[in-house]
């Protein structure tokens, strides 16, 4: 599981996910995800290379999240593939954080 | 070390690459780390398309990381096995043991038309995990064993 974060315009921090969110890969990529939290504001977790997400990845998604909101911040979910989406949308997670497709609107989700 | 056990065990020459049916897991979260090679190995023996093997996956994941950490609480030195068996063209079963106390993920009056009000939702015992394995399996079974559980977890490979 690899994680690397870009900083875009208008303050929004992207961070791209690649691998398997399983509990291994849920496990790498925890504390970075909450180190990130505690400085963004506006969060875009960019999916499109995740391949896999199980219950442990779901929760390694929603902390970090539940942080920036809880601060006042905003979070959106970016691409994911079809099953993936499938198990943010059984889970009810896309009512919490937004999923887009279009990078336009993703940004614009954030401002 | 966890060991994967054959059903067989003089194995005809020509399947020896054949994985084995049965993989035991040590009741530690690490341990689930062998599961992959093994459902990667089933799903070449079996043909499991690639859809069907996420929802393998994480099924497995789900139903066995409830068992270590909920089932055995998180107490390390117990053990659970899973068995993959076909049954019939189409159709893999996976029947998870273990020798826990009882513990029916299957049973749960888990609110499934209702929207989760909090993200703690998703991060409670059996929460919403058990909605995952429903949405991502063909059937669900579980049965108290003397002394332990079992939980059968099917998937039709024609989906």
């Amino acid at each position: 599981m690899e994680l690397s974060t870009q900083e875009l315009d208008g303050g929004v921090t992207r961070v791209a996910l690649d691998g398997r969110m399983d509990i291994a890969g849920a496990a790498a990529v925890d504390m970075k995800m909450n180190l990130i939290a505690g400085s963004a504001n506006k969060l875009l977790i960019d999916l499109q290379k995740v391949t896999f997400l199980g219950s442990m990845g779901l929760r390694s998604i929603v902390l970090p999240a539940r942080a920036v909101k809880s601060k006042g911040g905003k979070v959106v979910l970016f691409a994911p593939t079809e099953m993936v989406e499938s198990v943010l949308k059984t889970s009810g997670i896309d009512a919490i954080l937004p999923v887009h497709h279009d990078l336009a609107n993703a940004l614009a989700a954030l401002q | 070390m966890s060991t994967l056990v054959s059903p067989v065990s003089a194995m005809p020459q020509k399947d020896i690459a054949k994985p084995p049916s049965r993989l035991t897991l040590k009741s530690q979260l690490d341990d689930m780390a062998l599961l992959w090679p093994w459902v990667e190995a089933l799903a070449l023996e079996y043909a499991i398309p690639e859809d069907a093997l996420f929802g393998v996956h994480l099924c497995l994941e789900e139903a066995i990381s409830n068992v270590i950490r909920h089932g055995y609480n998180g107490e390390p030195g117990h053990t659970l096995s899973v068995d993959c068996v076909s049954p019939k063209a189409h159709e893999v079963l996976f029947v998870i043991e273990d020798q826990a106390p009882p513990f029916d993920p299957v049973s749960g009056s888990i609110p499934e038309e209702q929207p989760a009000s909090s993200p703690m939702d998703y991060l409670r015992p059996g929460g919403r995990g058990i909605l995952l394995m429903r949405k991502f399996s063909g059937s669900l079974a579980y049965e108290r064993l003397p002394g332990g559980n079992r939980l059968t977890i099917g998937f039709d490979l024609t989906r």
